[in-house]
Protein backbone atom coordinates (compact mmCIF):
# COMPACT_ATOMS: atom_id res chain seq x y z
CA UNK A 1 0.00 0.00 0.00
CA UNK A 2 1.54 3.37 -1.11
CA UNK A 3 0.42 6.34 0.44
CA UNK A 4 1.02 9.78 -1.59
CA UNK A 5 1.67 13.15 -0.49
CA UNK A 6 -1.06 15.64 -1.84
CA UNK A 7 0.59 18.04 -4.16
CA UNK A 8 -0.77 21.34 -2.74
CA UNK A 9 -1.12 20.34 0.86
CA UNK A 10 1.38 17.81 1.82
CA UNK A 11 -0.80 15.52 3.49
CA UNK A 12 -1.14 12.37 3.04
CA UNK A 13 -3.27 10.27 0.21
CA UNK A 14 -4.93 6.78 0.84
CA UNK A 15 -5.86 4.60 -1.84
CA UNK A 16 -9.21 5.60 -3.04
CA UNK A 17 -8.58 9.14 -2.29
CA UNK A 18 -8.57 12.50 -4.65
CA UNK A 19 -8.05 12.82 -8.15
CA UNK A 20 -4.86 12.93 -9.79
CA UNK A 21 -4.02 15.02 -13.06
CA UNK A 22 -1.53 13.96 -15.32
CA UNK A 23 -0.04 17.07 -17.40
CA UNK A 24 1.18 16.21 -20.78
CA UNK A 25 5.07 16.06 -20.08
CA UNK A 26 4.11 12.99 -17.91
CA UNK A 27 4.59 15.06 -14.44
CA UNK A 28 1.75 13.58 -12.07
CA UNK A 29 -0.10 16.20 -9.32
CA UNK A 30 -2.08 14.00 -6.91
CA UNK A 31 -4.54 16.07 -4.78
CA UNK A 32 -5.97 14.88 -1.52
CA UNK A 33 -9.64 16.56 -2.11
CA UNK A 34 -11.10 18.88 -4.25
CA UNK A 35 -10.58 21.88 -2.20
CA UNK A 36 -6.54 21.04 -3.09
CA UNK A 37 -7.36 20.48 -6.84
CA UNK A 38 -10.18 23.65 -6.79
CA UNK A 39 -6.92 26.38 -5.68
CA UNK A 40 -4.41 24.27 -7.59
CA UNK A 41 -6.71 25.12 -10.74
CA UNK A 42 -7.13 28.36 -9.47
CA UNK A 43 -2.62 28.57 -10.13
CA UNK A 44 -2.49 29.27 -6.54
CA UNK A 45 0.87 29.22 -4.62
CA UNK A 46 0.93 26.84 -1.85
CA UNK A 47 3.57 28.21 -0.54
CA UNK A 48 1.53 31.65 -0.55
CA UNK A 49 -1.47 29.85 1.12
CA UNK A 50 -1.50 29.85 4.91
CA UNK A 51 -3.09 26.36 5.82
CA UNK A 52 -0.48 24.34 3.70
CA UNK A 53 2.23 22.44 4.60
CA UNK A 54 4.81 24.16 2.59
CA UNK A 55 3.76 27.56 3.82
CA UNK A 56 4.11 26.48 7.57
CA UNK A 57 7.32 25.21 7.00
CA UNK A 58 8.74 28.03 5.09
CA UNK A 59 7.58 30.43 8.16
CA UNK A 60 9.04 28.36 11.01
CA UNK A 61 5.55 27.25 12.11
CA UNK A 62 6.64 23.62 11.64
CA UNK A 63 9.70 21.47 12.62
CA UNK A 64 11.91 21.32 9.34
CA UNK A 65 14.79 19.78 10.68
CA UNK A 66 14.35 16.55 12.58
CA UNK A 67 15.70 13.04 12.48
CA UNK A 68 12.37 11.59 12.79
CA UNK A 69 11.75 12.56 9.25
CA UNK A 70 14.22 10.82 8.11
CA UNK A 71 12.24 7.63 8.52
CA UNK A 72 9.32 8.73 5.94
CA UNK A 73 10.96 8.44 2.82
CA UNK A 74 9.70 7.06 -0.81
CA UNK A 75 11.86 3.70 -1.54
CA UNK A 76 11.04 2.60 -4.45
CA UNK A 77 12.91 -1.46 -4.24
CA UNK A 78 10.83 -3.46 -2.23
CA UNK A 79 12.49 -4.81 1.19
CA UNK A 80 13.16 -8.70 1.40
CA UNK A 81 10.67 -9.54 4.08
CA UNK A 82 12.04 -10.54 7.17
CA UNK A 83 10.40 -11.16 10.47
CA UNK A 84 12.33 -10.03 12.66
CA UNK A 85 13.19 -6.74 11.07
CA UNK A 86 9.10 -6.22 10.26
CA UNK A 87 8.62 -6.89 14.22
CA UNK A 88 11.55 -4.48 15.50
CA UNK A 89 10.19 -1.98 13.22
CA UNK A 90 6.03 -1.97 14.91
CA UNK A 91 7.71 -1.53 18.01
CA UNK A 92 10.09 1.00 16.77
CA UNK A 93 6.87 3.06 14.93
CA UNK A 94 5.66 3.72 18.14
CA UNK A 95 8.76 4.98 20.06
CA UNK A 96 9.24 7.28 16.82
CA UNK A 97 5.99 8.43 16.34
CA UNK A 98 6.39 9.21 20.79
CA UNK A 99 9.62 11.23 20.29
CA UNK A 100 8.24 13.35 17.09
CA UNK A 101 5.43 14.27 19.24
CA UNK A 102 6.86 15.57 22.09
CA UNK A 103 9.72 17.49 19.88
CA UNK A 104 6.45 19.26 17.74
CA UNK A 105 5.29 20.34 21.31
CA UNK A 106 8.57 21.27 22.18
CA UNK A 107 9.07 23.70 19.27
CA UNK A 108 5.57 24.71 19.56
CA UNK A 109 6.07 25.85 22.97
CA UNK A 110 9.34 27.52 22.49
CA UNK A 111 7.63 29.41 19.06
CA UNK A 112 4.94 30.72 21.93
CA UNK A 113 7.08 31.35 24.43
CA UNK A 114 6.83 35.36 24.57
CA UNK A 115 3.38 35.51 23.23
CA UNK A 116 1.99 35.97 26.67
CA UNK A 117 3.45 38.86 27.71
CA UNK A 118 3.52 40.41 24.24
CA UNK A 119 -0.34 40.42 24.60
CA UNK A 120 -0.27 41.83 28.21
CA UNK A 121 2.08 44.97 26.82
CA UNK A 122 -0.31 45.26 23.71
CA UNK A 123 -3.45 45.76 26.03
CA UNK A 124 -1.63 48.01 28.47
CA UNK A 125 -0.80 50.40 25.77
CA UNK A 126 -4.08 49.94 24.17
CA UNK A 127 -5.51 51.03 27.64
CA UNK A 128 -3.10 54.05 28.03
CA UNK A 129 -3.65 55.38 24.12
CA UNK A 130 -7.59 55.04 24.71
CA UNK A 131 -8.40 55.73 28.44
CA UNK A 132 -9.70 59.12 27.38
CA UNK A 133 -12.74 57.14 25.61
CA UNK A 134 -13.86 55.79 29.22
CA UNK A 135 -15.99 58.34 31.38
CA UNK A 136 -15.70 58.56 35.07
CA UNK A 137 -18.86 57.33 36.91
CA UNK A 138 -19.67 61.10 38.35
CA UNK A 139 -19.30 62.78 34.50
CA UNK A 140 -21.80 60.64 33.74
CA UNK A 141 -24.54 61.74 36.26
CA UNK A 142 -23.76 64.89 36.08
CA UNK A 143 -24.14 64.71 31.82
CA UNK A 144 -26.98 63.58 30.99
CA UNK A 145 -26.44 63.16 27.13
CA UNK A 146 -23.69 60.69 27.56
CA UNK A 147 -26.27 58.06 28.83
CA UNK A 148 -29.18 56.53 27.05
CA UNK A 149 -32.57 57.76 27.65
CA UNK A 150 -34.36 55.49 30.41
CA UNK A 151 -37.72 54.42 28.43
CA UNK A 152 -40.03 52.66 30.28
CA UNK A 153 -41.89 50.08 28.61
CA UNK A 154 -45.61 48.56 30.14
CA UNK A 155 -45.60 45.25 31.05
CA UNK A 156 -49.15 43.59 30.34
CA UNK A 157 -48.84 41.07 33.22
CA UNK A 158 -52.62 40.85 33.89
CA UNK A 159 -53.32 39.03 30.84
CA UNK A 160 -50.64 36.64 31.62
CA UNK A 161 -52.20 35.86 34.86
CA UNK A 162 -55.72 34.94 33.22
CA UNK A 163 -54.47 32.94 30.96
CA UNK A 164 -53.07 30.78 33.26
CA UNK A 165 -56.48 30.78 35.25
CA UNK A 166 -58.14 29.47 31.74
CA UNK A 167 -55.71 26.70 32.01
CA UNK B 1 -25.63 51.74 37.52
CA UNK B 2 -23.63 54.34 35.88
CA UNK B 3 -20.18 52.60 35.83
CA UNK B 4 -22.23 49.88 33.55
CA UNK B 5 -23.67 51.68 30.97
CA UNK B 6 -20.22 53.84 30.76
CA UNK B 7 -17.99 50.20 29.84
CA UNK B 8 -21.67 49.32 27.41
CA UNK B 9 -21.30 52.82 25.53
CA UNK B 10 -17.69 52.18 25.79
CA UNK B 11 -17.53 48.58 24.08
CA UNK B 12 -20.39 49.79 21.65
CA UNK B 13 -17.82 52.10 20.34
CA UNK B 14 -15.46 49.32 20.00
CA UNK B 15 -17.69 46.98 18.21
CA UNK B 16 -18.76 50.28 15.77
CA UNK B 17 -15.20 50.98 15.29
CA UNK B 18 -14.58 47.13 14.34
CA UNK B 19 -17.21 46.30 12.18
CA UNK B 20 -16.04 49.37 10.33
CA UNK B 21 -12.93 47.75 9.65
CA UNK B 22 -14.28 44.65 8.89
CA UNK B 23 -16.92 46.14 6.12
CA UNK B 24 -13.92 47.90 4.42
CA UNK B 25 -11.82 44.52 4.70
CA UNK B 26 -14.82 42.43 3.34
CA UNK B 27 -15.49 44.74 0.53
CA UNK B 28 -11.40 44.65 -0.58
CA UNK B 29 -11.62 40.96 -0.35
CA UNK B 30 -14.91 41.33 -2.08
CA UNK B 31 -12.67 42.81 -5.15
CA UNK B 32 -10.16 40.29 -5.04
CA UNK B 33 -12.57 37.37 -5.75
CA UNK B 34 -14.06 39.18 -8.54
CA UNK B 35 -10.66 39.53 -10.10
CA UNK B 36 -10.11 35.90 -9.81
CA UNK B 37 -13.49 34.12 -10.44
CA UNK B 38 -12.27 33.85 -14.07
CA UNK B 39 -10.20 30.95 -13.01
CA UNK B 40 -13.37 29.15 -10.98
CA UNK B 41 -15.42 29.55 -14.39
CA UNK B 42 -13.48 26.82 -15.88
CA UNK B 43 -14.95 25.19 -18.77
CA UNK B 44 -17.12 21.98 -17.42
CA UNK B 45 -15.39 18.88 -19.41
CA UNK B 46 -17.57 16.07 -20.74
CA UNK B 47 -17.49 12.92 -22.64
CA UNK B 48 -16.05 12.55 -26.00
CA UNK B 49 -18.69 12.61 -27.90
CA UNK B 50 -20.01 13.55 -32.13
CA UNK B 51 -18.04 16.33 -33.51
CA UNK B 52 -15.31 16.58 -30.52
CA UNK B 53 -11.98 17.33 -32.16
CA UNK B 54 -8.91 15.52 -30.81
CA UNK B 55 -5.20 15.39 -31.16
CA UNK B 56 -3.62 12.34 -32.67
CA UNK B 57 -0.67 10.99 -30.70
CA UNK B 58 1.02 8.71 -33.04
CA UNK B 59 3.27 8.69 -36.16
CA UNK B 60 0.34 7.06 -38.44
CA UNK B 61 0.22 10.53 -40.08
CA UNK B 62 -3.26 11.98 -39.21
CA UNK B 63 -2.68 15.52 -36.84
CA UNK B 64 -6.65 15.81 -35.69
CA UNK B 65 -9.86 13.93 -35.87
CA UNK B 66 -13.20 14.64 -35.19
CA UNK B 67 -15.41 11.85 -33.14
CA UNK B 68 -18.23 10.91 -35.36
CA UNK B 69 -19.41 7.78 -33.24
CA UNK B 70 -18.93 6.56 -29.89
CA UNK B 71 -18.67 2.48 -29.53
CA UNK B 72 -19.98 2.30 -26.17
CA UNK B 73 -21.71 4.28 -24.07
CA UNK B 74 -25.00 6.42 -24.51
CA UNK B 75 -23.66 9.56 -23.27
CA UNK B 76 -20.21 9.37 -25.35
CA UNK B 77 -17.14 7.93 -24.98
CA UNK B 78 -14.29 8.63 -21.98
CA UNK B 79 -11.02 7.68 -21.47
CA UNK B 80 -9.69 4.38 -22.84
CA UNK B 81 -13.36 3.49 -25.05
CA UNK B 82 -12.62 3.05 -29.06
CA UNK B 83 -14.33 5.53 -31.13
CA UNK B 84 -14.86 5.79 -35.10
CA UNK B 85 -13.56 9.23 -36.25
CA UNK B 86 -12.88 10.96 -39.12
CA UNK B 87 -9.64 12.08 -40.16
CA UNK B 88 -9.63 16.51 -40.47
CA UNK B 89 -5.68 16.77 -41.05
CA UNK B 90 -3.04 14.59 -42.11
CA UNK B 91 0.40 15.41 -42.72
CA UNK B 92 1.34 14.29 -46.74
CA UNK B 93 2.94 10.69 -47.14
CA UNK B 94 0.77 9.12 -43.90
CA UNK B 95 -0.40 6.16 -43.50
CA UNK B 96 -4.19 7.90 -43.49
CA UNK B 97 -5.61 10.34 -45.93
CA UNK B 98 -7.37 13.13 -44.74
CA UNK B 99 -11.25 12.27 -44.85
CA UNK B 100 -10.63 8.90 -44.30
CA UNK B 101 -12.77 7.25 -41.36
CA UNK B 102 -10.69 5.25 -38.47
CA UNK B 103 -10.93 4.00 -35.57
CA UNK B 104 -9.08 5.07 -32.30
CA UNK B 105 -8.68 4.89 -28.74
CA UNK B 106 -8.88 7.85 -26.34
CA UNK B 107 -5.36 7.63 -24.54
CA UNK B 108 -5.97 10.87 -22.89
CA UNK B 109 -8.81 12.58 -21.69
CA UNK B 110 -9.64 16.19 -19.71
CA UNK B 111 -12.70 14.58 -18.06
CA UNK B 112 -11.73 13.03 -15.12
CA UNK B 113 -12.42 9.10 -15.17
CA UNK B 114 -12.84 6.90 -12.32
CA UNK B 115 -9.81 4.45 -11.45
CA UNK B 116 -10.17 1.05 -9.84
CA UNK B 117 -9.42 2.00 -6.06
CA UNK B 118 -11.95 4.66 -6.54
CA UNK B 119 -9.69 7.60 -6.94
CA UNK B 120 -9.77 9.68 -10.00
CA UNK B 121 -7.29 10.65 -13.05
CA UNK B 122 -7.99 13.69 -15.18
CA UNK B 123 -5.25 15.08 -18.17
CA UNK B 124 -4.55 17.98 -19.94
CA UNK B 125 -6.10 17.22 -23.42
CA UNK B 126 -8.07 14.66 -25.65
CA UNK B 127 -6.09 12.87 -27.74
CA UNK B 128 -6.61 9.12 -29.25
CA UNK B 129 -4.39 6.65 -30.78
CA UNK B 130 -5.53 5.41 -34.35
CA UNK B 131 -6.29 1.56 -34.35
CA UNK B 132 -7.26 -0.60 -36.92
CA UNK B 133 -10.65 -2.89 -36.80
CA UNK B 134 -9.29 -5.84 -34.71
CA UNK B 135 -7.41 -3.35 -32.33
CA UNK B 136 -3.65 -2.96 -33.40
CA UNK B 137 -2.17 0.47 -33.59
CA UNK B 138 -1.88 1.47 -37.13
CA UNK B 139 1.20 3.77 -35.86
CA UNK B 140 4.67 2.86 -34.79
CA UNK B 141 4.60 4.95 -32.04
CA UNK B 142 2.83 6.71 -28.75
CA UNK B 143 3.37 10.67 -27.75
CA UNK B 144 3.07 11.68 -24.48
CA UNK B 145 1.72 9.55 -21.06
CA UNK B 146 -1.48 7.21 -21.55
CA UNK B 147 -3.23 5.44 -18.60
CA UNK B 148 -2.38 2.07 -17.33
CA UNK B 149 -6.51 1.33 -17.91
CA UNK B 150 -5.58 0.39 -21.02
CA UNK B 151 -4.21 -2.58 -20.55
CA UNK B 152 -7.55 -3.71 -18.62
CA UNK B 153 -8.97 -2.95 -22.48
CA UNK B 154 -6.77 -5.02 -24.08
CA UNK B 155 -4.47 -2.09 -25.34
CA UNK B 156 -1.13 -3.63 -24.36
CA UNK B 157 0.68 -3.24 -27.37
CA UNK B 158 -0.53 0.74 -27.14
CA UNK B 159 0.91 0.61 -23.66
CA UNK B 160 4.34 -1.33 -24.55
CA UNK B 161 4.87 1.85 -27.21
CA UNK B 162 3.91 4.59 -24.84
CA UNK B 163 6.43 6.64 -23.61
CA UNK B 164 5.20 6.98 -19.66
CA UNK B 165 2.54 5.09 -18.62
CA UNK B 166 0.62 7.22 -15.33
Amino acid sequence: MRLEKCWFCSSTIYPGHGIQFVRNDAKIFRFCRSKCHKNFKMKRNPRKVKWTKAYRRLHGKDMTQDSTFEFERKRNRPERYDRNITENTLKAIKKIDKVRVDREARHHAKRMKGKKAKEQREAAKELEQSIHMVKAPVALQQEPSLTLPKIKVKVSQQQAEENRMEE
Amino acid sequence: MAASFASKWFLAGRSLLGALRNNSLGLLRTSQEMTCSDFLSQQQRTFIQMRTNLKVVDNSGAKRVMCIQALKGKKGARLGDTIIASVKEAQPGGKVKKGSVVYGVVVRAAMQRGRCDGSEVKFDDNAVVLVNKQGEPIGTRVFGPVPHELRKKKHVKILSLAEHIA
